[in-house]
């Protein structure tokens, strides 16, 4: 992986650590990093990665929030959970990356266009609120054109041989979404979940 | 005597899955296991739902499932889908364990008039099959052994990661080189290739939404299977065989390979060494690369 350094003139929020270790899920856990970079060695897609999990952790506690929170390395992360089970110190280093993520939408550090993640982040969670269900044919279309019509039509395109094998096997409907029956009632929960979730910043010894 | 569990198929199983849920339910019913669905379950929002939503908006998704399922019974609730069951497991460890959060939730429950006490234990299949069935019994089961048939098991990552070989996973197997796989493999007679990336990661959703950065992860793993001379690859993972499966014709057009491998689920060996039917019961008609020596195994 490239060992270069996070930019030197980026902007230090010395309170970025505390917002991380109090509001991430997982985050009271990064103050046990040791920095021994098992979790950068152990990434199957590390060498994508801006900075490996364990120079970001340190960008983290250095206060390099803007850095930390534009890097790629929150979204690239594949969710193979092979450094939070190898982790010496427990550090759940996936759920981290996730919630710093989130963040980064949060926060609008994230340019909607450009990330892929983001962009299919928003398109399933459209339909899992929606419709209950994650709609993968309507996610994959909404996700697709998310990235502007030329986009969408080339994404379509290169995958449309995939797409009439999946509607040939039955793996892939054509008719009305799938959807749960109470979806009233699910949009309530979500939407009590979510002020409850903006209510109040979560204590240390409340996240994971 | 069948043993009662409540079921959470997840929303693969309206799709790009629905030939592991089809033949998890055929083989479910020789094995003694009765399946009660959840009723009018939703998606737990897999691995990048939160991105949007918030880590505790997601959880409410799952504690929703989980508070039904208990409305069903105290029986454990068990799922085929990786992302289902580290999602649903995770949220009802948390909910049990930590107080702010199970309070936080079954506020948000509450004004659907429902609650849920973290009572439950969520289980992967294939640690039911291994813990409450055993292969022993699976191997009873065959009356159509795979004999001559040699298969990749790839187990892929969230199967085991990061819950396999803690307490609360159920104690079944190791994270980094499980053989529960290799297990079900050669129960049903056939024989289990020394698969180095068993637990390789196929990447997942980012396959789906930007494969041009995964792509090699899944030409790894392939090129094992052809290097071993796999007849098959099988797996118990929704995301996996899909990734797997569906990139081969591009990988092959983008880089001058030949990969033609069947990827299959588990319970497709399964139900066809139990003598069942091929596509009825083992869903080989929705495989997109041909099992072809597998139909041959079931006369077909």
């Amino acid at each position: 992986m490239a060992a270069a350094a996070p930019e030197p003139q980026g902007k230090y929020d010395l309170g970025f650590a505390r917002q991380v270790y109090g509001n991430i899920d997982g985050g009271d856990k990064l103050a046990m990093c040791m920095q021994c970079g098992v979790c950068s060695g152990s990434c199957p897609i590390g060498e994508t990665m801006d900075y490996g999990p364990r120079k970001l952790f340190m960008m983290v506690r250095a206060g390099m929030k803007e850095a930390v929170l534009k890097s790629n390395t929150i979204w690239n992360c594949v969710s193979c959970y092979n450094c939070v089970v190898r982790c010496p110190r427990q550090v759940p280093v996936t759920y981290i990356l996730h919630d710093l993520a989130a963040m980064a939408v949060r926060e609008g550090y994230v340019e909607a266009r450009k990330s892929d993640n983001a962009r299919f982040a928003k398109a399933f969670w459209w339909s899992t609120r929606k419709y209950g269900r994650s709609d993968e044919r309507l996610i994959t279309a909404k996700y697709y054109f998310s990235g502007g019509l030329i986009d969408g039509t080339r994404k379509g395109m290169a995958n449309m041989k995939i797409a009439m094998a999946m509607i040939k096997a039955k793996r892939m409907h054509l008719g009305a979404p799938h959807k749960i029956k109470k979806r009233g009632e699910l949009k309530e929960i979500l939407a009590k979940a979510k002020e409850i979730q903006e209510r109040q910043p979560a204590t240390p010894e409340d996240v994971k | 005597m069948s043993k009662k569990y409540t079921y959470y198929p997840g929303c693969s199983s309206e799709g790009s899955a629905a030939h592991l849920d089809k033949s998890l339910r055929a083989i479910a019913s020789k094995l003694g296991i009765e399946l009660e669905d959840i009723a009018d379950w939703n998606c737990c929002g897999a691995s990048v739902g939160h991105i949007e939503s918030g880590h505790l908006t997601t959880a409410a998704l799952s504690a929703r499932n989980l508070a039904q399922a208990r409305e069903q019974g105290e029986q454990d609730v068990m799922t085929p889908c990786a992302a289902c069951y580290l999602n649903t497991h995770a949220t009802n460890e948390n909910i049990r364990d930590k107080g702010t959060f199970k309070d936080e939730l079954n506020e948000a429950l509450a004004v659907a008039g429902k609650s849920y006490d973290g009572s439950l234990h969520v289980r992967h299949a294939c640690e039911v099959l291994i813990n409450d069935i055993g292969l022993d019994k699976i191997r009873e089961q065959v009356t159509n052994p795979l004999q001559g048939l040699k298969v990749a098991g790839y187990v892929g990552c969230q199967t085991v990661r990061p819950f396999a070989n803690t307490e609360r996973g159920g104690e079944y197997d190791t994270y980094d080189d499980p053989d529960f796989l290799d297990g079900f493999i050669e129960s049903t007679g056939a024989e289990a290739a020394e698969f180095d990336n068993k637990t390789s990661c196929c990447g997942g959703s980012s396959s789906v939404m930007s494969p041009d950065k995964t792509l090699h992860l899944i030409k790894k793993i392939l090129n094992e299977a052809k290097e071993k001379e796999a007849d098959v690859i099988a797996t118990p993972c929704p995301l996996c065989q899909q990734n797997i499966e569906m990139y081969q014709g591009r990988i092959n057009a983008e880089q001058g390979t030949d990969f033609n491998i069947p990827v299959v689920f588990y319970s497709q060996l399964m139900a066809l060494a139990f003598g069942m039917d091929a596509d009825k019961d083992a869903g080989l008609n929705q495989n997109i690369v041909k099992a072809d020596k597998l139909t041959a195994k079931a006369g077909k």
